[in-house]
């Protein structure tokens, strides 16, 4: 409880780190902020040509389809893997002053989470543009999938950025684990080609929810069934509050370990 | 009764370092190599207990490495005790790293929103302070110009500035005031006056015992992980000079010892010239009871003995002594016949005592010329740095030697 207080004494400190890090991201290169899209196109053009192009598939407007899969999922692996070198990358702060050491992980999964953002206003140009249209009432419930997915990526990154620091491999080590839970997520396809055993590994993966649900306010332009959100719910605050445990326990030593 | 509030209490905290021989943070190490990590158990603190009152202000002295800076380490809770209990009272600000979490390329203005915010300050409050913030630095000018276009000076001063207006319950300061330019220092040091008079807590550790002295109440000694000694710190900090200047007289000995014997003809080229009809043998230095030492309190009474050999006896003969400090300049020089001794030969080995009384040169190494001259500055054997004295002075005063002083003031 002390510790929620104080990371809310500590706001300022939140914003000025994510303002910080959206800022100086892409400082000195001259396309400068437009990398916070350009990034996601092109592993969206390059994923559509494999996808429907060369293994080819029936899904009409393919690009759409797997578009709102992906910018949640860069959202979620970005936060967990670029997320964990957090701690490391801010040691100068960590070694000499004090302050909540949450701060950094939460600022770092807060400034992916307003790029995701940004790059929504991205798909909903692309969806005008396209003609896809709209279901405005649907779109009222991405506030809720967004908070689930933000809870859950919050959770794995205060583990991650907490255990990388007395462990660096696990920085690389969940760059391979990302790529196969990219692909073990309905992402590039959809859940109703999954052989049916297969199904519960599925329905445990908090990802799976999470991105069947964007994609059915976006894509199918219907109101989801939120309560399969609710197993994601579960445990994504289970994951946060197990999360922050073990970052308690673990950041005592972080000033002698880095 | 606020008066006697506790801000910091300390119990038996003990921290040990590990000091790892051979680390492996890499899974394949780790594997490989579990025997390899070992390492090796410093303890730095041995079990510290101490309480400081609310507008209390402390300062923690002692030798490199004793553990004053793990323990005000601890207390900004950078890092955690292995047992103990540390427990403070209100908001904490250190001015241990300056200037952490600047930005070259923002304005100082930004950093100074950034700064503050890394010691917990919103936005709102940070508004409140900005001018004071600003006009404490004397940056006013340069305030929307990038951080990476100040000179350090002022790089120093913006730091300084937003630390020391956060407004803490506590502060923690380790080995300031070394902050700009004398002016600047001034104006640091009568602030942290003016903070200290409003209430705020003051942790301080530092070197100059003088700083000490100014602002502390008290004063508390950590040797070896554990509180030596504590009280009022005119008293402490003597104690502890004692200490350090056996300490290093015992260094200077040992160090003497292992150099004897290549000091005696190469080195002395160019330090030493003259006709060497008599050489001086050794100089030594004694402290009024007559213990052999090179270290000495400001207003001590200092005995050089100067030991001779005579091959060929010198009539008329003039011994000098030179005192230097590390830049040259000489800070004082006499010789026999300025001060009027009769006229004396030497013809056989023997002995010199020049008694210094009451030495109030200012804190610092100076070296010593000794010579031996004929006549009308004849050198026989002028001996340039013969000799290595260290002064240890507490206050704060400055130049070259002490002049005794009162202040009187006619109201």
């Amino acid at each position: 409880m002390s510790t929620i207080k104080e990371l809310y004494d500590y706001r300022q400190m939140i914003f000025s780190l994510v303002k910080k890090d959206l800022r100086g991201r892409y400082k000195g290169s001259v396309l400068g902020f437009l990398w916070t899209f350009i990034n996601p196109l092109f592993q969206l053009i390059v994923y559509t040509i494999v996808f429907s192009k060369i293994l080819r598939n029936d899904v009409p407007r393919y690009y759409l389809y797997l578009f709102v899969a992906l910018i949640p999922w860069i959202f979620f692996s970005s936060s967990i893997t670029v997320g964990a070198a957090s701690i490391i990358s801010q040691k100068d702060l960590v070694k000499k002053i004090y302050f909540p050491r949450m701060v950094i992980p939460i600022s770092y999964v807060t400034s992916c989470f307003v790029n995701m953002l940004l790059c929504f206003i991205v798909i909903f140009a692309v969806i005008i543009v396209t003609g896809a249209g709209i279901n405005f009432v649907a779109v009222l419930t991405l506030p809720i999938i967004m908070i689930v997915e933000y809870i859950f990526a919050l959770g794995m990154a205060m583990l991650s950025s907490a255990v990388t620091v007395y462990f660096r491999d696990l920085e690389h080590i969940l760059g391979i684990v990302s790529m196969a839970w990219m692909y073990l997520t309905p992402i590039v396809y959809s859940k109703s080609i999954v052989p049916e055993k297969y199904l519960p590994i599925f329905n445990l993966n908090p990802m799976t929810p999470i991105i069947e649900c964007y994609r059915t306010v976006l894509y199918d332009k219907q109101i989801p069934d939120l309560s399969t959100l609710l197993i994601a719910a579960a445990l994504g605050v289970f994951f946060l509050i197990f999360g922050a445990l073990v970052f308690n326990k673990l950041q005592k030593h972080f000033a002698e370990e880095l | 009764m606020a008066e006697n509030e506790i801000a910091i209490e300390v119990r038996d905290v003990t921290k040990s370092f590990k000091v790892y021989l051979d680390k492996g943070a890499q899974l394949k190490e780790r594997l490989l190599f579990r025997k390899r990590s070992k390492y090796e158990e410093r303890k730095v603190l041995r079990g510290i207990s101490f309480d400081v009152k609310k507008g209390e202000a402390i300062g923690l002295i002692g030798h490199n490495g004793c553990g004053k800076s793990t323990t005000l380490k601890l207390l900004t809770r950078i890092m955690y005790p292995d047992s103990g209990t540390i427990k403070l009272k209100g908001r904490v600000s250190s001015l241990i790293e300056l200037g952490a979490g600047f930005h070259p390329d923002m304005s100082g203005r930004e950093n100074i929103y950034t700064n503050a915010a890394i010691f917990g300050l919103t936005k709102k409050e940070i508004d409140a302070r900005l001018d004071d913030i600003i006009e404490f630095s004397e940056l006013a000018d340069f305030i929307d110009n990038p951080v990476r276009t100040y000179s350090s000076g002022m790089y120093m001063r913006l730091a300084f500035s937003v630390a020391i207006n956060v407004d803490a319950d506590i502060l923690l300061i380790d080995e300031i005031l070394a902050v700009g330019d004398a002016n600047f220092q001034a104006k640091c040091f009568n602030k942290l006056r003016e903070i200290k008079a409003q209430g705020t807590t003051i942790v301080i550790v530092s070197h100059s015992l003088g700083q000490i002295e100014q602002i502390c109440d008290r004063s508390i000694w950590i040797h070896e992980g554990l509180i030596k000694a504590e009280g009022p710190p005119k008293e402490i900090d003597l104690e502890y000079l004692d200490y350090m200047s056996r300490k290093r007289q015992e260094l200077m000995k040992a160090a003497e010892a292992g150099s004897e014997k290549e000091e005696t003809d190469e080195n002395e080229q160019g330090k030493r010239w003259g006709s060497g009809q008599a050489r001086i043998k050794r100089v030594r230095s004694f402290s009024a009871d007559g213990t052999e030492q090179s270290a000495f309190r400001i207003g001590e009474d200092i005995k050089l003995v100067v030991d001779y050999t005579v091959k060929k006896p010198v009539d008329d003969a003039v011994f000098g002594v030179g005192v230097f400090d590390l830049n040259g300049i000489q800070c004082y020089g006499t010789n026999t016949r300025i001060d009027k001794v009769p006229d004396f030969v030497i013809d056989k080995d023997g002995t010199v005592e020049i008694l210094l009384k009451k030495v109030m040169l200012l804190g610092g190494t100076y070296n010593l010329d000794i010579a031996i001259e004929q006549g009308e500055g004849i050198p026989v054997d002028y001996y340039r740095q013969a000799h290595k004295i260290e002064m240890i002075s507490a206050e704060g005063d400055a130049g070259v030697f002490r002049i005794e002083h009162t202040w009187d003031f006619q109201r």
